[in-house]
């Protein structure tokens, strides 16, 4: 895999639990700094596709590359690496309920052993920028779901991970809530970052950079 | 926030947020480890008592009336060589008829004075580590061999008596250790796996984000291993205090040394860390 490419999918082949056949054949490339939009029906394999990047599944078949590494059931240490360069928002993504939003932003550059400066500045820039600074001693349990939606933000961008994953982010929100989050994708896609954007319905307005796919058939069209 | 101020937060998460089942592990940890620890006690005080009466176990060697008076040194030295043997003392007939009046409170002898009937004798010491039934009856067995020598007198039946229930209590002591460990083991494996489950959710996000086994896993074996040690050091505070008060005009109460309890409570501290381990494992898979 060349060295600006972030995820590479060739020839998967992917099984549901139950049986069913999931991804026929399907390749996918994201190169560093793009951006891929992914839409498909409920149950078309999106969060399937976001469970093989992050080597919560493996494929029966084909290779799943990810930052230049190849996601293998033995390489738990090479999954765990990868998984800390991902910032994962919505589908299986969730906020740790027993961390304050603020510990929920900083989970990131914990595991990645930044020092307590770098890490209060970091979340100071997180909670301003997402507005966030009231909630920062909340548990999510007394969040709103924009809230928490906003934090899982804030987490996907405090280490500067070099791939943010996000599944259904414009769904149920408000006209105001769905602006703001929206120019939060384009600035992503504008910053050099990676991004997989996972949803059901057509983003209504364009991303720079972006690269359009529909899974259809287990297969991206 | 480091990830050591991370795990010490999450350990004391796992402590507060579950006060009940934290309490309750250690109480229950704690009274079965007091349970074992009165037995320790019990075992070491009676083994204790066992060995004063045993140093006090003689073998008593009756010569034969033909021998010569002249012979005897020679035969006291020769049963002084046996192996096993500490110390030999010779009993003359004078002596014998002493003592019998000692242990009788009158002179049964009167009128005897010329033909006293009291066997003489040689009273044997026996080493510390053969004052056990084969001991004692290779001893006998190898004095017996000599001609000179009419009867061997210890107290054999009590001897086996002593030994039997020495094992009994030593292997009753092996079973409940090990029942206790194992029950110690299970009440603190279930302790850990409520806790560790009522947290899936949180694992299973870090996980998400690159959370490793190791880095998740440290509060939980740190729980055990406070729980684990902290309960056997609390029974043994109990049995120290209880001793104090306590005291028996007929015996003390043996209580292990200061090494073999830090060694217990290391144990149990280990036996904790293992049963964090054994708790979290299936929300490590």
């Amino acid at each position: 895999m060349a060295q600006n490419v972030v995820v590479e999918l060739n020839n998967v082949y992917l099984k549901s639990d139950r049986g069913g056949q999931v991804f026929r054949d399907l390749s996918f490339k994201l190169e560093a700094g793009g951006t891929a939009v992914i839409t498909g029906a409920a149950g078309s394999g999106k969060t399937s596709l976001a469970e093989l990047v992050i080597g919560l599944q493996l494929a029966q078949s084909g290779s799943v590359e990810v930052m230049g590494e190849t996601i293998r059931p033995v390489k738990a240490k090479i999954i765990k690496r990868n998984r800390r360069k991902i910032g994962g928002v919505g589908g299986i993504f969730d906020l740790m309920p027993s961390l304050t939003v603020a510990e929920n932003i900083t989970f990131p550059l914990v595991l990645s052993g930044e020092r307590r400066k770098v890490q209060r500045e970091r979340l100071l820039k997180m909670l301003t920028e997402f507005s966030l600074l009231k909630q920062a001693g909340e548990y999510p349990r007394s969040l709103t779901r924009v809230e928490n939606t906003l934090v899982q933000l804030a987490r996907a961008s405090v280490a500067h991970q070099p791939l943010i994953l996000i599944d259904e982010p414009l769904a149920g929100l408000d006209r105001k809530t769905y602006q703001r989050i929206f120019e939060y994708l384009i600035s992503v896609s504008l910053s050099g970052r990676s991004m997989i954007i996972l949803s059901s319905d057509t983003l209504p307005q364009q991303l720079p950079n972006a690269d359009y796919y529909q899974i259809v058939d287990g297969a991206l069209v | 926030m480091s990830r050591i101020t991370h795990i010490l937060k999450e350990l004391s998460r796992n402590l507060y947020r579950n006060p009940g089942t934290a309490l309750g592990s250690f109480l229950s940890l704690m009274f079965l480890f007091l349970l074992f620890d009165l037995y320790w006690v019990a075992a070491g005080t009676s083994e204790e008592f066992y060995t004063r009466l045993l140093s006090q176990l003689n073998m008593e060697v009756f010569i034969s009336e033909e021998v010569a008076d002249s012979t005897l040194p020679a035969i006291e030295e020769a049963i002084g060589a046996v192996e096993g043997v500490n110390s030999v003392e010779y009993i003359s007939r004078p002596k014998a008829r002493e003592e019998l009046s000692r242990l009788v409170g009158i002179d049964l002898l009167v009128g005897y004075d010329s033909t006293n009937p009291l066997p003489r004798s040689f009273i044997l010491n026996i080493s510390p580590e053969y004052l056990t039934t084969v001991g004692m009856a290779g001893i006998e067995t190898e004095i017996s061999k000599r001609p000179d020598i009419s009867d061997i007198f210890y107290s054999k039946q009590w001897l086996e008596k002593a030994e039997s229930t020495r094992a009994t209590i030593r292997n009753f002591g092996l079973a409940l250790g090990v029942l206790i460990l194992l029950t110690a083991l299970i009440s603190s494996v279930n302790n850990i796996r409520l806790s560790s489950r009522a947290r899936a959710v949180g694992f299973h996000q870090m996980r998400l984000l690159g959370a490793g086994r190791f880095f998740l896993a440290v509060p939980f074996l740190i729980e055990g291993l406070l729980i684990g040690g902290i309960s056997a050091a609390a029974g043994w505070l109990l049995i120290y205090y209880a001793k104090q008060e306590i005291t028996f005009a007929q015996f003390e109460l043996i209580v292990p040394t200061l090494e073999e309890i830090l060694i217990f409570c290391g144990t149990m501290a280990m036996l904790g860390i293992i049963s964090g381990y054994l708790g979290i494992r299936k929300l490590l898979r």
